[in-house]
């Protein structure tokens, strides 16, 4: 099992209809000169590249943007209700929404979204802001995880001070149930991000990370130079997943950079699908 | 002179692919109303061209390979750094080069409504950047 865990659906057709609305969602996020494409080409993209599934990340930063949520959280469980077994559904909010528990208690009870995603360096906000405790505690009511945006954000309107992986330690410490991805392996700071995962089980990052040459080169240097040899198969076997960070990122390319890489085999079966089951809730599924 | 232009949307299943198109070239032709003039097939990419070659899997493989050769995946592009104007790093350089190497376009005779090609000859839309919808054009000119 293949768990691509990092993919932003804003040019998936299904949800693109509006054009005006498209327009603005590309450019919130970042997107240009990129066209919608039907799932039918994902099924296919998919099928080459050997994944199986992908959890779809949503996008609420609406008291940024005139109430406007950017990818909703029905949108996403309308692309997972038209595919159940390829899809897997995250809910997101904006933390300064006042109906922020109420918009995640639906997501989560009515829309069945597994997860959560949240964007300190898009949404503004510290993770470690006391004004995060409730959600954090929704999310464990539910058992349901966190992927949060960490390190470099190249969206437009971030600030990566709120994205630092230091800032996401005490969160860690006061809620040790919770698991919290920290994406893109907090890139640049690697060896912050070693440091959060040694000392709490239940932090994982993800390997959607934007490379500068090629997918090969750039996992060369963080997983075999800014980390030991043996750091990943040793210590961090558990924590790591597989994320493209598509369609920035073309999934079969960031897949083709870490088959490149030498690793356990059982640790490239934890990296590529294992550690996101635990991740999601879905062992045994 | 008349002229009919058709779009067409291909969808290969593998990142490079050569998608045989004769048949619908041929049709295309023979709907236009064209009696006598020309074809041509034009891609609409720069990452996917149009070729003409022998329709045999053993020959498509050799042409796919031989291509892979020349311009290797894994080789240093300058081409492979992050794009604003996309929000991406560019990784298709490979697919940039072979689609020159190929040529964009093919044209052939249309003689009496139908389309004049070789006993040999196959008309292929080239995929090297896949896997994602891309358009081509058939243009029929003549009377």
């Amino acid at each position: 099992m293949i768990i691509d865990t990092h993919v932003h659906p804003a040019l998936f057709a299904d949800i693109c209809k509006d054009k005006e609305r498209l327009n603005r969602r590309c450019d919130e996020m970042g997107y240009h000169l990129m066209s919608p494409f039907p799932l039918e080409v994902l099924e296919k993209q998919n099928a080459f590249a050997g994944i199986d599934r992908m959890v779809l990340l949503p996008l609420d930063h609406s008291t940024r943007c005139k109430g406007e949520v950017m990818i909703t959280n029905e949108e996403i469980k309308t692309l997972v209700d038209l595919k159940p077994d390829m899809l897997i559904g995250f809910a997101s909010v904006d933390p300064y929404r006042k109906d922020a528990l109420e918009v995640l208690d639906h997501a989560f009870s009515e829309l069945g979204l597994r997860g959560l995603k949240l964007n300190p360096a898009k949404q503004r906000f510290y993770p470690d802001d006391r004004m995060m405790w409730p959600i954090y505690e929704k999310c464990l009511e539910y058992n349901r995880p966190v992927t949060f945006h960490a390190g470099l954000s190249w969206e437009p309107g971030t600030l990566c001070k709120y994205s630092h992986p230091l800032r996401f330690e005490e969160v860690a410490l006061e809620f040790p149930e919770l698991r919290m991805c920290l994406a893109h392996f907090a890139w640049p700071w690697v060896q912050e991000m070693a440091m959060l995962m040694i000392k709490y089980p239940n932090v994982y990052t993800d390997t959607a990370m934007m490379y500068m040459d090629s997918a090969e080169l750039f996992m060369e240097k963080v997983f075999h130079q800014d980390m030991g040899q043996y750091w990943l198969d040793h210590n961090f076997q558990d924590q790591v997943m597989f994320g493209s960070n598509a369609p920035r990122f073309r999934p079969v390319r960031i897949k083709r950079g870490l088959d490149s890489l030498s690793m356990r085999d059982d640790t490239r079966r934890k990296l590529y699908g294992e550690n996101a089951m635990r991740f999601l809730g879905m062992e045994g599924r | 002179m008349k002229v009919e232009l058709i779009t067409k949307v291909v969808c290969a299943d593998m990142e490079e692919q050569l998608i045989k198109i004769t048949d619908d070239v041929k049709e295309a032709v023979e709907n236009s109303g064209v009696k006598d003039g020309v074809v041509f097939v034009i891609s609409a990419h720069t990452t996917a061209g149009i070729t003409m070659n022998e329709g045999l899997p053993c020959v498509e493989k050799d042409l796919i390979g031989k291509l892979d050769n020349m311009v290797p995946y894994d080789d240093v592009y300058a081409h492979n750094h992050f794009l604003p104007s996309y929000g991406a790093t560019g990784g298709n350089s490979p697919g940039h080069i072979k689609s020159m190497l190929v040529g964009n376009h093919c044209v052939l005779p249309v003689k009496d409504g139908k389309l004049v090609v070789g006993h040999a000859q196959d008309i292929y839309f080239a995929e090297f950047d896949g896997i994602k919808n891309r358009k081509y054009y058939i243009e029929v000119m003549g009377e």
